[in-house]
């Protein structure tokens, strides 16, 4: 029977999967054909996972077993990141290009619990570092809907893969917005939880105080189906937050902010801005009040951003040494295997960032750099405690250009680094943010709106998701 | 940024690259270290608002180490067949090493 991909949800597979319409193998089968079709072209996938029937058949049990739940036999994408043991995770990079994981993640883990099927790893930014998917070792990601253009970065394979009916919902990280601007370049919905509200064993660490791991849909409710399934507390990361901490849901303020200073540079396109205002009266018609808000230190997040994070990831990457997994280069001297597998195993960018990190933590440059950064993120995330006592949202654009094209920002690392000027102030207070497709321009490409709230919250973020969606 | 200035953060990060490439990123790192820059604008903002600071009502960021209970949790030798086989270079069931000395 031919399956409906485009149409289908989450909600629409399950029931049509306890009906017996279809199986899970079915479905999987539907899909896996729409990926020997298209990836070649849009090379969304680096690897579709030689196990899937096996775990379209453990899930498929689960239905015969009436053990089923929302998520049993949902195919998913996973980022090239994430660890599920036995398969190759690479972060998109040479020097982890056959590492094999020897434990699951704890996403996958608990994914795994609700018997869905992962068909395989998708294409990133080298350890996600750009906003293009352009730096992955193994090739660029096309943009499903303009291959000219690019799918946006890092998560641009997961985000391709369902925007090419290759899956139906996908998992990405996201630490500078690596989650939210390649959902608004492929007109999907992608969340970034409340920082430690998902678990991050078993995922590649960038940026340790940054990253988060989030669900891409196309719609706001199967993101927050695939959301609930993979929150819980997980004791093997230090910074998952407990149960008891988690916040419960309280009613609507039905106010909504605009940092109205934030938005007024002039980096950002005018029919980017344009369909803003448009998003900004749809949320008034559908009762929602709009104020301008005041925060000052916000715009500076970008450069708070581009100081903390390759901080981390200076530290973070001394661990791919050649030593105990990953590329290795055979030397004489030990501090030959170091220097030469790094060079060897790392890209343009990754050695960039690294040197950016270890510039700013050196002696000398600490204080001025790292340890003033650290005191601006605090008052930052101060400065939207306060807002967000007056206001349930903090609205902008997600991106403030349309998906570009190919090479058009590899030259110049600033204006790359500029995509991220509104997803980052998220990633450094810690605050759960969703892009939700807001229509598209004349050229067929998708806009996007970018919904922040304050922390443990993402329950107002799927609120006000649905009764966006619902005008779009 | 000097060549030199680079060559010395390569050295610490190991990272072995041509003197094309560093003078390469000698380059790229003006335009970020300027942007980055304005953190030491930012900073001045937040020392003249010490009333706003005060006002607010949210919580104390007090931060605590979290650790778990320092005992062996595995059987002797349950996952090392899973983490030898990752490794590149290995002697009867070790990570094998160049000299140190």
């Amino acid at each position: 029977m031919k399956i409906n991909l485009k149409e289908l949800t989450i909600e629409k597979a399950h029931e049509s999967l306890k009906k017996g319409e279809y199986t899970v193998a079915d479905l999987v089968g539907a899909y896996l054909n729409v990926i020997k079709e298209k990836n070649t072209e849009i090379n969304a996938y680096l690897e579709v996972y030689d196990d899937v029937f096996a775990q379209a058949e453990t899930a498929q049990k689960m239905f015969e077993e009436g053990k089923d739940t929302l998520m049993t036999g949902i195919p998913i994408a996973l980022k090239d990141n994430m660890l599920f043991e036995g398969h190759i995770a690479s972060a998109s990079s040479k020097i982890l290009e056959n590492y094999k994981a020897t434990y699951d993640s704890g996403i996958v883990k608990q994914l795994k619990q609700e018997g869905a099927v992962f068909l395989g790893r998708t294409n990133m930014d080298e350890f996600a570092m750009g906003s293009s998917t352009e730096t992955s070792a193994f090739g660029i990601t096309k943009n499903p809907l303009d291959v000219s253009r690019v799918p946006g970065g890092s998560s641009g394979g997961p985000v391709a893969a369902i925007a090419m009916d290759g899956a139906l919902v996908a998992l990405g990280s996201d630490t500078g917005g690596s989650i939210r601007q390649p959902a608004s370049f492929c007109g999907l919905v992608g969340l970034k939880p409340t920082y430690g509200i998902v678990s991050r064993y078993g995922i590649i660490s960038m940026g340790s105080s940054l990253d988060q791991v989030g669900p891409f849909g196309k719609n706001v409710r199967d993101v927050e189906i695939l959301f609930n399934a993979i929150n819980d507390y997980d004791k093997n990361d230090s910074t998952s937050i407990k149960k008891e901490n988690r916040l419960s849901s309280l009613p609507l303020k039905k106010k909504i902010g605009v940092p109205r200073s934030f938005l007024s540079g002039d980096g950002t396109d005018p029919e980017v801005t344009k369909n803003f205002e448009e998003n900004c009266e749809k949320l008034k018609s559908a009762g929602y009040e709009i104020v301008d808000v005041s925060l000052p230190l916000i715009k500076y997040s970008l450069a708070v951003y581009y100081i903390i994070c390759p901080a981390e990831i200076s530290s973070n990457l001394a661990r791919y040494d050649g030593i105990r997994y990953g590329l290795n280069s055979d030397e004489q001297k030990l501090y030959d295997v170091y220097t030469k597998s790094r060079g060897k195993g790392f890209g343009k960018e990754v050695r960039r960032r690294i040197l950016l990190g270890t510039y700013i933590l050196s002696h000398g440059y600490y204080d001025a750099y790292y340890n003033t950064a650290i005191k601006v993120r605090d008052a930052i995330k101060k400065e939207l405690d306060n807002v967000f006592l007056e206001v349930d949202a903090i609205i902008t654009p997600t991106s403030p250009f349309m998906p570009f094209k190919f090479g058009e920002k590899l030259e110049d690392p600033v204006s790359m680094y500029l995509s991220d000027l509104f997803t980052v102030p998220a990633n450094i207070a810690g605050t759960p943010a969703i892009s939700i497709p807001s229509g598209k321009n004349k050229d067929g490409m998708p806009f996007g709106l970018h919904i922040m709230v304050s922390v443990m919250r993402e329950d107002v973020l799927f609120t006000i998701g649905k009764d966006f969606e619902k005008l779009i | 940024m000097k060549l030199d200035d680079i060559k010395k953060l390569a050295d610490l990060a190991r990272i072995d690259m041509s003197e094309s490439e560093m003078n390469e990123i000698a380059k790229d790192f003006e335009p970020i270290l300027a942007y980055v820059g304005q953190v030491q604008e930012a900073v001045k903002l937040i020392s003249t608002n010490k009333d706003g600071e005060n006002n607010k009502k949210s919580e104390d960021y007090s931060l605590q180490n979290v650790v778990r209970d320092d005992v062996v949790t595995n059987n002797k030798g349950e996952y090392t067949d899973k983490i030898i086989n990752e490794v590149p270079d290995t002697q009867d069931g070790f990570i094998k090493v160049k000299q140190i000395m």
